[in-house]
C-alpha cells in the first residue's frame, strides 16, 4: 500500500487543486494548472502526487488530459476525520461531566 | 485535507481540577479510558484499555501542571500496542486556559493526520465503528450515574 491520502492532501496547492475538481466538471490538466502561483512543470508534479494516492484519475479526452477527481476516495478521507471529531466530542463531554460534578 | 482535529470547550472548574481530570492515572480513567496499565509519566508508554474493545499503547510527550498534557498514539486503532514511536502517529495535546474564577477554557488538538499511511487510515476506519459504540456506552452510564 504505497497511496498516501492525507499527505497528498496536506499541501496547500494540491488542496486547491481538489477544490477546483470538487467544484466543476473534469478539468483539462492545462486549465487546471492555471493561475496557481506556480510553472506548469510544478502543477503537473503536483498533479502526479493526486495520481498516486489515487485522488484523481488522468482519462484521455482527445488531444488533451483531463483530470477525473475520485469523489470515493476523498468521501472515505472526510468520514474518517468526521468519525474521529466525533469521539472526540463525546470524550470531552465526558470529561466536563466529570469534573464539573 | 485538514492535519489536524481541533476542539475548544468551556468548563466550569478551575484548571487544576481539569488537569487533574486529564493527567492522573486514576482520574483519567473515569471519563476517557476504563483502565490504564504502566506509568503516566513524560517519556513512558502505558496501555489504554477500552473493555472488551481493546488496548492501544499510547507514549506520554508531556506533562505541565497545571495547563498542558500531551501524548502520542496510533488514532482510531483501540488495538495497536506496539512501541509507539516505531510507527506513524498522531500528537494529541491539552491545553487549559484559566478564564475567571472557576471557569477555564480547554483546547483539545490532534494533529499528525498527513503522516499517516494510507492502509493505517484504512484499519481504523473499520476499527472506528467499534470505538463510536464504546464511547456512546460509557457517555450514558456517566450521564445517568452523574446526579
Amino acid at each position: 500500500m504505497t497511496a498516501d491520502i492525507y499527505r497528498a492532501m496536506g499541501d496547500p496547492i494540491r488542496l486547491t487543486l481538489i477544490s477546483r475538481l470538487a467544484g466543476s466538471q473534469p478539468l483539462s490538466i492545462g486549465d487546471l494548472s492555471k493561475n496557481l502561483g506556480i510553472s506548469r512543470q510544478g502543477a503537473r508534479k503536483q498533479i502526479q502526487v493526486l495520481v498516486d494516492a489515487e485522488l484523481v484519475e488522468l482519462m484521455p479526452k482527445g488531444r488533451s488530459t483531463e483530470v477525473v477527481l475520485k469523489h470515493n476516495k476523498l468521501r472515505q478521507a472526510r468520514e474518517f476525520i468526521v468519525q474521529l471529531e466525533s469521539q472526540w466530542d463525546q470524550r470531552l463531554e465526558a470529561l466536563k461531566n466529570f469534573v464539573e460534578d | 485535507m485538514q492535519d489536524v482535529i481541533q476542539k475548544q470547550l468551556k468548563i466550569q472548574a478551575n484548571a487544576e481540577k481539569v488537569y487533574t481530570a486529564i493527567a492522573d492515572p486514576n482520574q483519567v480513567v473515569q471519563w476517557f479510558p476504563n483502565s490504564l496499565e504502566g506509568d503516566y509519566t513524560p517519556g513512558s508508554q502505558p496501555l489504554f484499555g477500552f473493555g472488551e474493545h481493546g488496548k492501544s499503547r499510547i507514549y506520554v510527550v508531556e506533562a505541565r501542571p497545571h495547563d498542558y498534557f500531551a501524548y502520542r498514539w496510533v488514532p482510531g486503532a483501540n488495538h495497536y500496542q506496539g512501541d509507539v514511536l516505531s510507527v506513524p502517529t498522531t500528537l494529541v495535546e491539552f491545553t487549559i486556559k484559566a478564564i475567571s474564577e472557576g471557569v477555564c477554557e480547554l483546547t483539545l488538538t490532534e494533529s499528525g493526520f498527513s503522516q499517516l499511511p494510507a492502509d493505517m487510515m484504512a484499519d481504523a476506519f473499520k476499527q472506528n465503528s467499534n470505538g463510536w459504540e464504546f464511547m456512546l456506552n460509557r457517555l450514558t452510564q456517566l450521564v445517568e450515574t452523574t446526579p
